[in-house]
Formats: structure tokens, sequence, C-alpha cells
């Protein structure tokens, strides 16, 4: 993805501070400020984490705090949204991992 | 201490908070996002003059007048609980816990989901999401995309997209069921589009919406509506197709439609797909109040407000004592209507707190006119029957709360 | 709604529409029971994004049920919170 530089009424990005971050393991660059998930979405991350039980992928949904969806691990502080949370230099972030035999049966009445 | 917590950033707790500290109370506003201005930043549209309505300066002003008379803006902080002890709200907070004796909730609104099948992919996004995404943060959402739902905000969303490049290649309708319920029906669309035609989104609106409101005649209209749809500024808004299932692998890669007749009734073997890499849900909004309900206030459901919202009063005091409300808690209006709702909240909080001189009430019913013209002026509609909404509330209200002097009207 | 089955309504739990729907169907259940059985709005987001279609659910699913019914009650902690974190004073 890029960036919105030149908007025709909000005007031109000025010069931002570049800082480094990591995600999974992997290097990226962001602007001094922005959320996590926005820096992760400017180079082209979508999938910020797996379902813990299912493994299905997820991204932000709501991208203002109230789904959830874009948890992930900072700095080894798990469950921390990822579209509130400002980007930081040199922050390591890691995507949310399917959990191996969650009990939960999902529906499935036990009787 | 402080006289007055305020919790959400945005232009009604800006205001609040700007009218209570005028007055010399002191106040905190608390907010979980990283910038003040709640959902009016990322808002832009054209007023009828030509000039812009950019959120993000008109926050910024709001937000530069209340640093300046004092206020204490925390952002990024969640609000997790709220109660009350010994004549004071304790709120809890991610950084710890506050007190005061005035409590103003300005907490906004939350989008209505539309479930499809698929919408768990990455690249599956609220409309709001998107706003947030483009007009805040300046990111992309995605090469070209479509827009699951045809409403108010959907049409104001789209064109902040087209402004900042994004290409959206499509606007559709949720199939028809019971979540989508009239939205995934055209006729219904159509008439709730048409009250909303002062908004012009199309030439279509603009053009037929005196005539279209005749059922006859819009039915005509859905009947023969063109296969490849009208342009919205270049977007085609699809009314006879619906969206069936997103697919992809590890994200969104496209969308599977179908035709529908103009009940929503799918037409069997007219199915196909747009490659896409994003899309958009607009499902509306409703009124977010879930801190309301955790300080055990009445609700009452008023669908012309939008869902659930507190019991609360025109001087936006809500039956607790040292609780009050302001924006789109209250119901689903443009943020001017919050600002202006936000005035009467911290006015009302002035005078609970004896801090005002003998005009405020004069001040407060001003504030509260105000409010009428705001909406009389209005371009953004998000219910046609707002007015409904709002007198339900008062009536409710006046039922409720308002002991009645007259006699003979004093039953037990 | 034939290919609606599989679709999933809470996304935190991953409750499909079938599920729900089966669930009615064999308990006939309020709002609170149909919630705890499947665990939909039951997740991490506490409900915040599925719970307006749940109640739409329970109104397809239950004649003569309205929204306005439905008591609106949200239980504390709203937002996730970590336990270092409770019972702390800042004032």
């Amino acid at each position: 993805m890029t960036r919105i530089i030149d908007h025709p009424v909000l005007g031109r990005l000025e010069n931002r501070n570049v800082i480094s971050f990591q995600f999974d393991g992997n290097s990226y660059q962001a602007y001094d400020g922005e959320s996590i998930a926005a820096a992760l979405l400017a180079n082209g991350i979508r999938k910020l984490r797996v379902h813990e039980e299912s493994g299905s992928p997820r991204g932000f949904y709501c991208n203002i705090g109230h789904c959830m969806e874009c948890r992930v691990t900072v700095n080894d502080h798990s469950n921390v949204r990822a579209c509130l949370t400002v980007v930081e230099n040199d922050m390591i972030i890691q995507s949310g991992k399917q959990l191996p035999n969650l009990l939960k049966k999902g529906g499935q009445s036990n009787e | 201490m402080n006289d007055v917590i305020v919790i959400g950033c945005g232009p009604a707790g800006l205001s609040g908070a700007i009218a209570c500290v005028t007055y010399g109370l002191k106040v905190t506003i608390m907010d979980e996002f990283m910038k003040p201005g709640g959902r009016l930043l990322g808002q832009l549209h054209q007023e009828p003059t030509g000039d812009w309505w950019n959120g993000i300066k008109v926050s910024e002003q709001l937000y530069q007048q209340a640093l300046n008379l004092g206020v204490n803006i925390r952002c990024g902080v969640s609000v997790y609980n709220l109660e009350k002890e010994d004549q004071m709200w304790k709120v809890y907070t991610s950084i710890g816990t506050f007190e005061a004796p005035f409590l103003l909730l300005a907490t906004g609104a939350a989008e209505y989901p539309i479930p499809v099948p698929g919408w768990t992919l990455p690249g599956v996004m609220s409309i709001g999401a998107a706003q947030v995404m483009t007009n805040v943060h300046r990111v992309q959402i995605g090469k070209k995309g479509i827009i699951i739902g045809a409403n108010i905000l959907s049409f104001a969303i789209l064109k902040e997209l087209q402004l900042a490049g994004i290409t959206v290649n499509h606007v559709v309708l949720p199939e028809k069921n019971a979540f989508s319920q009239n939205a995934g029906v055209p006729e219904e669309v159509m008439k709730s589009l048409l009250n909303a035609a002062h908004l012009a989104p199309s030439p279509l609106l603009r053009f037929g919406s005196s005539f279209m409101k005749n059922n006859w005649i819009r039915k005509m209209g859905l009947t023969f509506y063109p296969k490849k749809g009208m342009k919205v500024n270049g977007t085609p808004l699809l009314l006879r197709k619906a969206a069936v299932e997103i697919i992809g692998e590890d994200q969104v890669e496209g969308v599977r439609v179908i035709d529908i007749d103009i009940n929503g009734n799918p037409i069997p073997g007219t199915e196909s797909t747009y490659e896409v890499d994003f899309v958009c849900i607009a499902g509306g909004l409703y009124p977010l109040a879930e801190l309301a309900s955790v300080a055990g206030c009445p609700f009452q459901f008023i669908p012309e407000l939008g869902g659930h919202v507190p019991h609360h009063s025109e001087s936006m005091e809500t039956p607790l004592p040292g609780l009050f409300v302001a924006g789109n808690i209250t119901g689903i209006e443009s943020g001017k209507i919050a600002i202006a709702q936000g005035t009467i909240a911290g006015l009302s909080i002035v005078k609970h707190a004896r801090k005002g001189n003998n005009s405020i009430d004069n001040q407060l019913q001003q504030a509260i006119q105000n409010v009428h013209s705001v909406r009389k002026q209005a371009i953004i509609k998000f219910n046609p029957d707002i007015e409904l909404g709002r007198s339900k509330m008062n009536e409710l209200w006046e039922s409720l709360y308002v002991k009645n002097e007259t006699p003979g009207k004093m039953t037990g | 709604m034939a290919n609606s089955e599989n679709m999933i309504i809470c996304r935190c739990e991953e409750v499909t529409y079938g599920q729900l729907r089966t669930t009615v169907d064999k308990h006939k259940c309020t709002a609170r029971e149909l919630k705890l059985r499947t665990r939909a709005g039951m997740g991490f987001c506490g409900g915040r994004t599925c719970r307006p279609t749940l109640d739409r659910v329970l109104d397809s699913f239950i004649p003569n049920f309205s929204p306005s019914e439905i008591p609106l009650k949200y239980q504390p902690p709203i937002r996730p919170v970590s336990f270092g974190r409770i019972g702390e004073i800042h004032d």
C-alpha cells in the first residue's frame, strides 16, 4: 500500500520523522505518531493475527478500538490493539498465533 | 480534584468541556483514541456554500480552545468501568481511577455490522475504519475495492475515499436477510436515499428526488434500473446486485455478487465475481452507550435515534444525579449537532454545580434553541424522522421524571 | 439464506448463523441463554461488534419479539484491562 501524501483538501503531508519497528521478525519503517495498524498497512500487511482456535486470518475491522480484531503482542505485552497504539522506534510487534487445544465447545451443548 | 470528567474527546465532549471550564469548573477529558477530535476527525464534505467542512480543522479549533481554557485532555486512555460512591463518580481507566461529582458521557456511536460470509478476512473493514485510515492516518486502504451497503454514511465516506484517490469499483447491497433487513431491499434503499436527496450524492437523486417519491414511479425506476448502475462520482451504485460472499485465502481477493429483484430476492444463475483487495461494510451507526449502561442509567429503544439511548432530558441530564450525556450517545446526528448538544450539557452541569450566574437558565434555553436551528439547517440527516425520535425521548422524560403539578393529574 | 448457515455472526468466538439457529430451535432460548450456550457476544470484544446482530437474530427467530425488550446491559470491564490496573487510585 502507499500513503496518501497529497490530498486536495487536507493538504500535503509534511516531512515526518521516520522510525523503524519489527513485526514477526522483519524490520519495517513507519512515521512517528501513527498507529501500528496504519504503519503495517502502509507496509502492505493486512493480516495481524489468526484466530486463536481456528487459525483463520484476521486484520483490523473497526479501526477505533471496539472490535479487538487487531490485537497484537507489543514488546511482550499481549492483546494490544494495533489501531489505538502509536508505533514507536524499535518496537517489537508479534502477530497473534493459533493456540493448541483451547477449552471451548462453541455452540455444542454437553447434555 | 476534578469537578467534571468528560468521556469522549469528540465534538460533544470538547464543547461540553469548554462550556464547563468557562464557568470555572475543573475539567478532564478522556478518550481512547490517540488524537483529540473523536469521529469529527476524518469528516470532510462540501457545504452548499462550496466551503469544506473539514473535521480535522474543526477538531483542532475546539481542542486548542479547550486547552487554552485549561481543560486537561488525556488521549489514549480507555475507561472500563464507572461507579457512584458518596456523591462521587469513580471512573476506572487504563491509567488508574479518577473521581468527580459530574460526569459527561460523550462516547459517540459504533457501527452496525452486516455479517457477510467471509467477512472475517483481512481487508474487510467497517466503512468508518476506511474513513479513519484514509483521512486521519493517510494510508491507502487498497488498490480497488467495493462498498457493501448504500446509505448516507457510505455515500459520505465514498466521496471522501474518492477525494483521496482511492478507487471504489462498486457500491452493492448486502444480501437480504435478518441482519441486513431493509438495507438488502432495493426499494427501501431507494426510499431512504431519496430522503437524503439534499445530500445529492448522484445526479439520479438530484434530478429525480421529487418525482421518485411517487411509489409507482419509484418502482418503475427500479425495474428499469440500469444493470451497470448509476454513477456516483464515477463509482457505479448497483442497487440490483447483492454481495453473497467475500472470498480470499489470507486476505480479500474478491466478492461474489448476484442480481436481485426490487424486493431483494436473488435471481438464480446471475452470479459473478468482482476482483478487489478491500471491502467496506456500511451498516449505519448506533449510539455507543455501554458506559451509561454500566452506570445504571435506564434506556429506551428508539429506532429514529439509531437504537438504545439512555433516558435524557432536553438539557442533557440523565435520571442519575451528576450524569450527563451529549452527542451521538443520545441519537445519531451530525457533528454540528453534537457540538451544540455538548454546550447544553456543559451549561447544565454548570447550573447543577451552582456556578452559573442569574443568566444560566436563559443561556441553557438559548443552547437548546440552537440545537433546533442547527438541526433545521443540517445537510446530513442520518434519519429523516430524527425530530420524531427526539420528541419521543422528550415525552418519555416528561412522563417519567417531571413532577406534574397540575391539580387533578396528581394520581397516586 | 442458504449459504448463510456457515456465516460467522460472532467474530471473536466464531459462532455461525447455523449454530445460533439450531440452538434457538432446540432450547427456545432467551437472549441471555443463547449467549451463554453458544458464547456468541461473549468473546474478546464483549459483543461490541455482534451485539446488534444478535438482537436481530433473536428478532427473526422469536415471534413477537421486539428489540425494545432487550435490556441494554453491559458488564464491566467494558474494555480489556490488566490485573495490575484494577484498584489503583490516581487523582
